[in-house]
């Protein structure tokens, strides 16, 4: 009896535990980021990991995703005939704690960014905006800001040129909308904690323990709340790689980087992919007068750097080959009018391993200019002491003094002394290089014209501001893509830089997820559309 | 007593006042600003210095900054936008602490007990034992303990947590990977200590009279030996409490060590002056409470303090 009643008790659990579907999807991610965020108040953010926050609990007027620009909390937007007013059509949508999202929300984020008092970092993204430069430098009232709330769901943005990214870049962390009442009721503490801001993103950050980990929570009241997959994501702080890279490996963690120093040997596994970070990275020459070394304003001189240097085996000594030559001065991978700017314009403007002829051609011309010997030029190279810095310094030291017979200094300083230097214009030449804030080749070429404050090289050609000033104000998109092309070859070939590398990041998923993006602007990750299959 | 109590607390705080000025003027002269970075145009970056009154002065600056201070204000962070750094601490310090305490903890019990079991047996199997152990935990950086530890317990053996700080079994290796080199320390001074006592009259005393060995050496040796031992527990409670860098990043503890890295490498001001006070402050506290247990252990510096009087 006893066994016949324990029999069925078994029968009876096994149906329960048949009937129970397969290991559902996973809906949580959890990974980590090297850093805290300073702050998530989308004004005064000015770093990459606070704009992967930023970007997955706030919605912009528009949304990037895999570069392309789609509609957020704005429907439609449609463009004047002279390219100079766009006009927003806001969609029904909703802040966390249940008011509604406003178009005056958008015009106070904006201005709140070009205030002088918001001391914001990234107040330049809106200075497309007219009136805006003027406002943020303290030369103009708030009222020539041409930025406006029509009714709650009409935004008109007036801008100074036609500028065709400039929608794109509105998918920017910066322009997220803060809510005026909260800003004003919680001052300096404004965003500084979970509840102390209201959110409207695919998610809402529920938790976020200081220096530990952000908990965000996915949204049920956003607009688009059926396409977001994931319950959860949990982005913890951790500061060392190789802890990260362990709790990855031991199955704690869906994504992990991959730190340079051991890519080689996952890229060898097959389990690390490599991407395009956007950081290019070149040598910039101090074109100021200087009667003590006169070569570093010769073209020819510049140019035969250029050609001396063989950027394959640069890359492969100093990064093994995480870094690619680059051997342009625009990231290629940058929108070009349909598709990317490289494939559209091609040009490899220096070889691959160099040309170790041509760069002697070069020197013997400017030793003929400057009527002096290879032997008497000397130049210093800042650069900031960081792990990797040490190497590619002395690889290239290696390579123009071999080639041209010349003295190359190394320099090595802190990353803010080098700053400091570079915006002094206290060197000989210096690494640096830029990554791209909005997804457009004239996000390098507007900082090289000769009116440009990051210009610290004081290069100046009349040329050059012409390819830009016109690229500025056309409105045919191909005509302007090809005064940009223009203007890089231009400048390519006065070489007031040399291009060195463009430097990739390795990295590795779990199984079965899909969907997420290694954005090339502002955040460094986008989960918004991830899942696990 | 009260008085002593008096006169070292106005010290304490004339030497935290000195020490705010030193690192208030020396962090200025160094190169760079916090304000620093490629994207920012001087534009741009005026606003900021605006912002932050750094466009004052720098005796203006210092002497709001010593106002604010007074009244117990520490300023916002320049790199935690707006976050006081008063918070910072406040958020991270409860960290360092509960790691710094289990740590000190282990150091003290098993240092001075591995120090006595050597000084005893000096000469024989477990002396060694202990030398070299002591040896190899004052040579070995805390990254390689840090890492080996994770490797050998989490990695292989999967025995505890890799990372983070989320209950008892994840406090256990930053404890130990934390406490070793304090042990060592620990071990070699109590070991000398011990040892220089062994032959001091009173011990030779003590043994002729017919005490026991036990009664010797916790009564008399134990006593005295154990004066130079804590000595050094205050300069290393402050700095084991206040959070240390490498710990607290391989194993992922959000705890202060990294603030003070941190801090100089972004410029922040304020935030490297803030933890220099509270370091500070510590340290002095720490030391009082070294002095006070002196006077427990050592009947003649109590003494003294009466004769001040």
């Amino acid at each position: 009896m006893n066994k016949k009643i324990l029999t069925i008790i078994l029968l009876l659990l096994c149906a329960v535990v048949a009937a129970v579907p397969a290991t559902a999807a996973k809906k949580s991610l959890t990974f980590s980021m090297e850093t805290e965020i300073p702050v998530l108040d989308p004004q005064k953010s000015n770093a990459a990991p606070s704009f992967t926050v930023i970007s997955h609990v706030f919605e912009n007027l528009v949304r990037r995703v895999e570069g392309k620009t789609i509609p957020g909390a704005a429907e439609s937007w449609e463009t004047s005939e002279d390219g100079r007013t766009i006009t927003f059509h806001l969609r029904d949508s909703k802040w966390s704690d249940g008011q509604p999202v406003t178009a005056a929300d958008f015009e106070y984020s904006i201005k709140r960014l070009l205030d002088p008092n918001t001391a914001a970092e990234y107040a330049f993204a809106a200075y497309y905006i007219a009136g805006a430069e003027e406002y943020n430098l303290g030369k103009a009232d708030v009222s020539a800001v041409g930025i406006k709330a029509v009714d709650d769901k009409t935004l008109v943005i007036n801008l100074k040129e036609p500028t065709p990214y400039f929608v794109s870049f509105l998918g920017h962390g910066s322009f997220a909308p803060s809510r005026r009442d909260l800003v004003e009721k919680y001052g300096a503490a404004y965003a500084t904690d979970a509840d102390k801001a209201a959110y409207n993103g695919p998610f809402i950050l529920k938790e976020w323990r200081h220096e530990e980990t952000k908990i965000l929570e996915k949204n049920p009241g956003y607009w688009n709340a059926d396409a977001i997959k994931l319950d959860k994501a949990e982005i913890m702080v951790i500061y060392d790689t190789a802890t990260a890279l362990n709790l990855f490996e031991s199955g704690e963690f869906d994504i992990v980087d991959v730190p340079s120093n051991l890519f080689k040997q996952y890229q060898d596994q097959g389990t690390a992919k490599l991407f395009l970070n956007g950081a290019l990275d070149w040598m910039k020459f101090n074109l100021r007068d200087n009667p003590a070394k006169p070569w570093l304003a010769n073209k020819n001189f510049r140019l035969a750097v250029g050609w001396a240097i063989d950027r394959e085996s640069y890359t492969l000594v100093s990064t093994k080959g995480l870094y690619m030559p680059a051997l342009r001065f625009v990231l290629p991978i940058v929108q070009g009018v349909g598709s990317e700017y490289g494939k559209e314009y091609p040009l490899d403007f220096y070889a691959p391993k160099g040309d170790a002829a041509k760069a002697k051609e070069f020197l013997a011309k400017a030793l003929d200019e400057l009527k002096i010997k290879a032997s008497d030029i000397t130049m210093e190279y800042l650069i900031q002491d960081q792990e990797e810095t040490r190497l590619m310094a002395e690889t290239l030291q290696q390579q123009l003094q071999n080639v041209l017979g010349i003295n190359v200094k190394i320099k090595l300083v802190t990353r803010m002394q080098r700053q400091q230097l570079e915006a002094d214009g206290e060197f000989d030449t210096v690494y640096s290089g830029w990554m791209p804030d909005y997804d457009d080749p004239m996000s390098y070429e507007e900082i090289w014209v000769s009116t440009s404050s990051h210009n610290s090289a004081k290069y100046s050609s009349e040329a050059y501001d012409r390819f830009v000033q016109g690229a500025m104000v056309e409105k045919d998109a191909g005509k302007r893509m090809d005064m940009i092309f223009a203007a890089e070859k231009q400048i390519l070939e006065d070489a007031p830089l040399v291009p060195l590398q463009l430097r990739r990041k390795a990295w590795m998923t779990a199984p079965g997820l899909k969907g997420f993006g290694r954005p090339l602007i502002g955040a460094e990750y986008d989960f918004a559309f991830a899942y696990f299959e | 007593m009260l008085r002593y109590i008096l006169k070292r607390m106005v010290i304490s705080f004339f030497t935290i006042m000195l020490l705010v000025t030193v690192v208030f003027f020396l962090i200025r002269a160094m190169p760079g600003e916090p304000f620093l970075s490629d994207k920012l145009t001087p534009e741009i970056r005026m606003n900021m210095v605006r912002y932050y009154g750094f466009d004052k002065p720098l005796y203006v600056q210092y002497l709001s900054y010593i106002k604010n201070l007074l009244r117990g204000d520490l300023g916002v962070s320049m790199h935690y936008n707006g976050i006081p750094v008063a918070k910072i601490i406040g958020d991270s310090f409860p960290f360092s602490a509960s790691l710094g305490v289990r740590a000190l903890g282990l150091a003290v019990i098993v240092g001075i007990t591995l120090g006595i079991v050597s000084a005893l047996n000096r000469g024989r199997f477990l002396d060694y034992f202990c030398v070299v152990a002591a040896i190899l935990g004052v040579s070995l950086p805390d990254f390689v303990t840090g890492y080996l530890l994770q490797y050998v317990f989490s990695i292989k053996l999967k025995l505890l947590p890799i990372a983070m700080w989320r209950g008892f079994k994840y406090t256990v290796l930053p404890t130990f990977a934390l406490s070793f080199y304090t042990t060592a320390l620990l071990t070699r001074m109590m070991r000398a200590s011990m040892l220089d006592v062994t032959t001091q009259d009173y011990i030779k005393v003590a043994r002729a009279k017919g005490l026991g060995t036990f009664q010797i050496v916790m009564r008399h040796q134990l006593r005295n030996a154990i004066l130079p031992v804590i000595t050094i527990l205050g300069p290393i409670t402050a700095a084991i409490l206040t959070g240390t860098f490498i710990i607290e990043s391989i194993y992922a503890i959000p705890g202060m060590g990294k603030f003070y890295v941190n801090g100089i490498q972004n410029l922040d001001y304020s935030q490297v002056l803030g933890l220099t006070v509270f370091y500070g402050a510590f340290l002095v506290i720490a030391n009082f409470a070294v002095d006070i247990l002196y006077g427990v252990v050592d009947p003649r510096i109590r003494a003294d303090r009466r004769d001040e009087r």
